[in-house]
């Protein structure tokens, strides 16, 4: 992160969001919107003090997933790059009542701006990688099974890196949110909207093997006299020094159970787990006092609507669509837009780097060139044919036709009129306009109506 | 232009083969009116395979290429090539995709080597019509923008940076770092996810 940060070649701009790309492969201009952050951060030097002196303290920390309670004025975490502070406009009492304005008072910099805006700004670039990873899967919307979220002391395996975390809000001592006690029994379930058909996503989720097995291993080693459950379909450990880790975390003690969790429902203090061992072939309750879990990898929020306006394809799950599952696994249908990470498909770190760094050299390889050779297969316009009505003008989705004067030779002197005219670097060659001219003008070349009509001919005759 | 195309018949090993009689569509498309040369091979696509267009091209004079093979999507790029460096311009060439949409959906060779047969002859009427095309050049923005500040964005702006390109990143949240923010420690090795 910070070597990010540090790098002269690069330009963060946090809390914002593209929202429109125009242009083509070499030459995109694209808009980003810059969400008002009530900080100047040009003069924040991140020291705090008005984090400290915040008296809106009890804001559900998002960092946190409902574990932690943090300030309306605040950094993401305390490591955040860039270590600035931002004012959570939901929370903040001088945003929402005009009362407080606390930070404005203390701030040693002055750099509390309560009346910020919005602002958008653009960019030119020659090429776009994809890298908005996952969301998890809601699943307090579907398991009713495991109670619809209403046991706090079931959770998410995320949430579990944060019990687990020296960052986080029990300083990295697993304790169980309901009531802080550390607990002795603890059962993960693994594959939670991942291979699952009925409720869930067909797809497996990738990691979850992995990441279960180390947080099992986790609660044996930073627990003593503990349990770790671990509720399984299959254990797919399909990468380098993966099958060694699962055995460590056997190894520690960690108890693997195959069969689904049918039902969670509390007993006392205690959560009792109803499942099926299908090795044993009979069901089985297990008492435990905290439930992790492993939930399903998808397309993060508002991903679809980028590739929409960017102009690519997502698969049936909303993933980013690559243009060759296998040879082309970073490239989209759109040139100049590559894929990197979970918004192409659930993945880990190692293969997530892998992919960032091919999508990387693909970028390079573009840019190693001054000049880019495009497809000749574009529109052309036979003036003499085109009435200049601008019918096509709309059609066109690279906005690559426009209407344009000309001047004729006539019988009494210099006639104008309109045509169409081409961009032959951001027609694509779709073909769109070809059957919306009405007067036969628009040609695509290499697919020209005499050819197309030859195949026909040559089929039918 | 002269009138002398060149059909090349791709049995992409057992792929196209199992299902449609190559040698009989080669053998059909040498009487279609302009053909002067047919044969089939193995896998066209491969070194040896691209030799073969080459050289045809040369011995037999021939103006236009077609290729009865795989889709497109595949190996257009990789015929169009071979046909320029053949001698000749590499629009003066059509593929036709024997494979997707004809030898992996049907298994009836009779139906399906007929069809070879007619998609073939399509692609030869239109190849007499086609005309060569020139590659235009258009300047490229040596900037990148990436989308996401993860590990994944973080990683590729790192590396185009490295390369000594600019690199915009834009990240929704308010700091880099993505999900592996809130973790803890990562597999295989436990290392700390900061």
């Amino acid at each position: 992160m910070v070597a990010v940060a540090q790098h002269p070649n690069i330009e963060i701009i946090t809390y914002a969001e593209v929202t429109d790309v125009a242009g083509y492969i070499g030459n995109f201009k694209v808009t980003i919107k810059k969400k008002p952050k009530y900080v100047d951060w040009d003069l924040c030097t991140g020291c705090g003090t008005c984090i400290e002196k915040c008296p809106t303290k009890k804001v559900p920390d998002p960092f946190e997933l409902g574990l932690g309670l943090t300030t309306a004025i605040r950094k993401v975490y305390p490591q955040a790059v860039p270590g600035k502070v931002f004012i959570d406009a939901e929370h903040c009492r001088k945003l929402k009542e005009d009362k407080c304005g606390v930070c404005e008072k203390i701030c040693p910099t002055k750099a509390i701006r309560f009346d910020d805006k919005e602002e958008y700004i653009t960019v030119d670039v020659g090429a776009i990688v994809m890298a908005t990873g996952y969301d998890l899967f809601k699943w307090e919307e579907v398991y009713g099974e495991y109670g619809y979220g209403k046991y706090p002391d079931v959770i998410t395996s995320l949430q579990f890196e944060r019990l687990s975390s020296a960052g986080g809000p029990t300083g990295g001592k697993i304790k169980r949110p309901s009531d802080g006690k550390e607990p002795k029994r603890v059962a993960f379930i693994k594959c939670v909207g991942s291979r699952d058909d009925t409720k869930g996503k067909g797809y497996c989720s990738r990691a979850c093997c992995m990441y279960t097995a180390k947080h099992a291993y986790q609660v044996k080693d930073k627990i003593p006299d503990s349990e770790a459950y671990v509720f399984y379909m299959d254990v797919r450990t399909a990468g380098k020094n993966y099958e060694e880790f699962y055995q460590r975390s056997l190894n520690a003690g960690a108890k693997y159970i195959r069969g689904r969790v049918s039902k969670i429902y509390q007993r006392g203090e205690s959560l009792v787990l109803k499942a099926e061992d299908s090795l044993l072939g009979r069901p089985i309750e297990v008492e435990v006092d905290l439930v992790v879990l492993a939930t399903a990898m998808v397309p993060s929020e508002g991903a679809q609507e980028l590739a929409k306006i960017i102009g690519f394809s997502v698969d049936k799950d909303g993933f980013y669509q690559e243009a060759h599952p296998k040879l082309q696994p970073v490239e989209t249908f759109a040139a100049g837009v590559y894929l990197a990470g979970a918004c192409q498909g659930p993945k880990d770190i190692p293969d997530t780097v892998a992919q960032a760094s091919g999508a990387a050299a693909k970028v390079c390889g573009l840019f190693a060139h001054d000049m880019l050779a495009t497809e000749p297969m574009v529109s052309e316009v036979d003036i003499s044919k085109c009435s200049g009505c601008g019918f096509c003008v709309p059609i066109c989705p690279y906005k690559a036709i426009s209407l344009v004067e000309i001047t004729e030779r006539g019988h009494h002197g210099p006639v104008k009129r309109q045509v169409a005219q081409v961009n032959g670097s951001l027609c694509q060659g779709c073909g769109a306009c070809v059957p919306a001219c009405r007067t036969a003008a628009l040609n695509l070349k290499g697919f020209t109506d005499e050819q197309l009509v030859a195949e026909v001919d040559a089929l039918c005759l | 232009m002269k009138k002398r195309v060149g059909v090349f018949v791709c049995d992409c090993g057992t792929n196209i083969a199992s299902v449609v009689d190559t040698e009989e569509v080669a053998k059909y498309a040498a009487d279609l009116p302009g053909v002067v040369f047919s044969t089939t091979y193995k896998y066209m696509c491969s070194d040896p395979g691209q030799e073969m267009v080459k050289k045809a091209i040369k011995e037999h004079g021939l103006e236009q290429v077609v290729v009865a093979s795989c889709s497109p999507r595949m190996h257009e790029k990789t015929f169009r090539k071979a046909v320029e460096q053949g001698g000749i311009n590499g629009y003066l060439f059509e593929m036709v995709n024997i494979r997707e949409q004809d030898s992996w959906v049907h298994h009836d060779r009779k139906e399906a080597t007929k069809k070879a047969k007619d998609l073939v002859r399509m692609a030869v009427s239109k190849v007499l019509r086609n005309k060569p095309l020139n590659i235009s050049h258009i300047p490229i923005t040596k900037k990148a923008l990436v989308i996401g500040g993860g590990i994944a964005g973080m990683q590729a702006a790192l590396d185009i940076a490295e390369a000594g390109y600019p690199v915009v990143l834009v990240e929704k949240e308010a700091t880099i770092g993505g999900k592996m923010t809130q973790l803890d420690k990562t597999f295989p090795t436990m290392d700390c996810a900061a």
